[in-house]
């Protein structure tokens, strides 16, 4: 830079915020890319039943977030101090209204998964002292379209936070980009739909090449599409923009950081599921093994995505 | 003849050059004072560091260190040194250290409020007990100047010695230390104020400008004259 005075030192140590946040950013995409897309679905095709994505997809959402908040808990340097978070609010902070969204998210997710089990919690559970509860089942029943549709906006809101999270963080170019949001919600819906396919068909048997699976199998290349396209308008945004800018394009090239995100997200995340279903033939393309593997890798993408955004991000600033 | 001419152009060229800078500090001025009257007489305090008078000696952090109990290998100030290597009998040295932003990035993403501008002088400073650690406010920071203390585990910054020295009404501890007179502390808001006086007849500049924030620290960089 040439201005008339600087300084070129700071207090912090580089990446300030590591792989639990990382991992904190992928839990919470796949939480609410999971509901997103099965109740999108169910809307779309007027479903009734407890189907099996459904299924899986109300306990991936549930769990893969309340892991995510032990991650998120864990990060802090006072973990014990986290509830001050919860009476102490910041309207104007991203994290304050990240956890106002949470807080009403995990609920919604946990009675979404009430509902959609109560036949097997009816089933299971009657001999214990839960099923003192389960009075409860006719109100939840009656609520039910209204907890979906808050769990579905929700489900939104959190995907969106977490790119609004970090990108309103001006001092890395990376990640103070009007993309980031977006690009944090379709590569969230991406690895939520690999996600619950992968545990639909699994435990709940869904027909891994029929049905709601073949339809998700189908929306899983646009998205994957959008994915990139969002990918490479940032990168074209920052070899057009100001000096900082172009020096922070070298996160895609140089480093350990562009191996990242050459290997782990366009190699693995892009690679692996195109090349298992298009260049292999039918028959590998329509295996179970083709099926699991490009799941596992879609997932896999999206977390080098979340690392390298955080990482490359915060080594590269104004 | 025509030296002459020469001479009286450059003169006009000089001329012209005070005039921009002078019109430049005039509106930061202007600035300052709608804020003064709008405000009513709220403080709004500020601080120069002045390039020229800075040797580098580092008194300032010690004393900084000690007054406000900052952590050994921790700092809330840090004066670098900027000379060039090309140059090395031009000494430069810069504060590092909290601008005191009037737009300040820390206090809107904390989500506990631990890290506020006080109600009654509008520093940004910590109330450590709130603070959960998250780092949000280190890394919303432009100028990177925040930390998390090791010992009372929450995040940090120069608050012009608010909880310490202002508090007994005295001037900053770096400000007392520096036997250059390089720092200046004071209301920016008081039009008679020694800061005020110095910024009527010099030309300070705001750190990295750019990122929007208005901070209300002041550098006087070294110019080279009569190259
Ligand atoms: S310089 Fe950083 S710590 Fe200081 S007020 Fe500005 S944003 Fe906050
Ligand atoms: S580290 Fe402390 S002061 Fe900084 S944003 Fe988090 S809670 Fe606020």
């Amino acid at each position: 830079m040439n201005e008339a005075i600087e300084f070129t030192v700071g207090f912090s140590h580089g990446v300030e915020w590591g792989w639990p946040i990382g991992v904190y950013l992928l839990l919470a995409g796949i939480s609410g890319g999971a509901l997103i897309v099965s109740l999108a679905l169910r809307y779309y095709k007027r479903q009734v039943e407890e189907t099996p994505l459904l299924k899986a997809a109300s306990l991936v959402s549930f769990v893969t977030i309340v892991f995510g908040m032990v991650f998120l808990v864990g990060d802090l340097e006072k973990p014990l101090y986290f509830w001050k978070i919860l009476i102490n609010y910041n309207f104007k902070s991203v994290m304050s209204i990240g956890v106002l969204a949470l807080c009403l998210y995990i609920p919604l997710t946990f009675v979404l998964v009430a509902v959609v089990f109560e036949g097997w919690i009816k089933e299971h559970l009657s001999a214990t002292p839960l099923s003192k509860l389960f009075f409860l089942f006719p109100l939840l029943k009656a609520l039910r379209p209204a907890v979906e549709v808050l769990a579905f906006v929700f489900a939104i809101v959190v995907c969106a936070y977490t790119g609004f999270l970090i990108s309103v963080l001006v001092r890395f170019p990376l990640l103070n980009t009007a993309i980031l949001p977006a690009l944090f919600v379709v590569s969230g819906l991406s690895a939520g739909t690999a996600f619950s396919s992968l545990i639909a068909s699994f435990f709940f048997k869904a027909d891994a090449h029929g049905g709601d699976m073949k339809t998700l199998h189908t929306i899983e290349w646009p998205v994957m599409a959008l994915e990139m396209l969002l990918l490479f308008m940032l990168f074209v945004s920052l070899i057009v923009g100001t000096s900082f800018d172009k020096q922070t394009a070298g996160a895609f090239s140089q480093g350990g950081y562009s191996a990242l995100f050459w290997f782990g997200v366009v190699g693995i995340g892009f690679g692996v599921p195109l090349v298992f279903n298009f260049l292999l033939g039918k028959k590998v393309a329509h295996s179970a093994f083709a099926f699991y593997l490009s799941g596992a890798a879609s997932v896999l993408g999206v977390l080098s995505l979340r690392l390298f955004i955080l990482y490359a991000g915060q080594t590269f600033s104004a | 003849m025509e030296q002459d001419e020469k001479r009286r152009n450059f003169l006009k060229y000089l001329g012209a050059s005070s005039v921009v800078v002078g019109t430049i500090g005039q509106g930061v001025l202007a600035e300052e004072q709608a804020q003064t009257s709008n405000e009513s007489k709220k403080p709004h305090y500020g601080m120069i560091f002045d390039q020229n008078k800075c040797v580098g000696c580092t008194e300032c952090e010690v004393s900084c260190h000690k007054v406000n109990a900052v952590p050994q290998g921790q700092a809330r100030l840090y004066v670098q040194n900027k000379t060039d290597p090309k140059t090395p009998m031009e000494k430069r040295y810069v504060r590092v250290s909290c601008q005191q932003c009037e737009d300040a990035p820390c206090v809107n993403v904390c989500p506990t409020k631990a890290c506020h501008r006080d109600e009654k002088t509008g520093i940004v400073t910590m109330n450590a007990d709130d603070c959960i650690a998250c780092k949000y406010c280190i890394v919303a920071c432009p100028y990177d100047v925040r930390f998390i203390n090791h010992e009372t585990k929450a995040a940090e910054n120069c608050n012009f010695c608010l909880n310490t020295n202002f508090a007994k009404k005295q001037d900053p501890a770096c400000v007392q230390a520096c036997k250059y007179k390089a720092l200046v502390f004071g209301d920016l808001n008081d039009q008679d104020s020694y800061i005020n006086q110095i910024l009527h007849v010099k030309d300070a500049v705001r750190m990295k400008p750019t990122f929007g924030t208005k901070p209300s620290l002041r550098y006087i960089p070294v110019v080279k004259v009569g190259v």
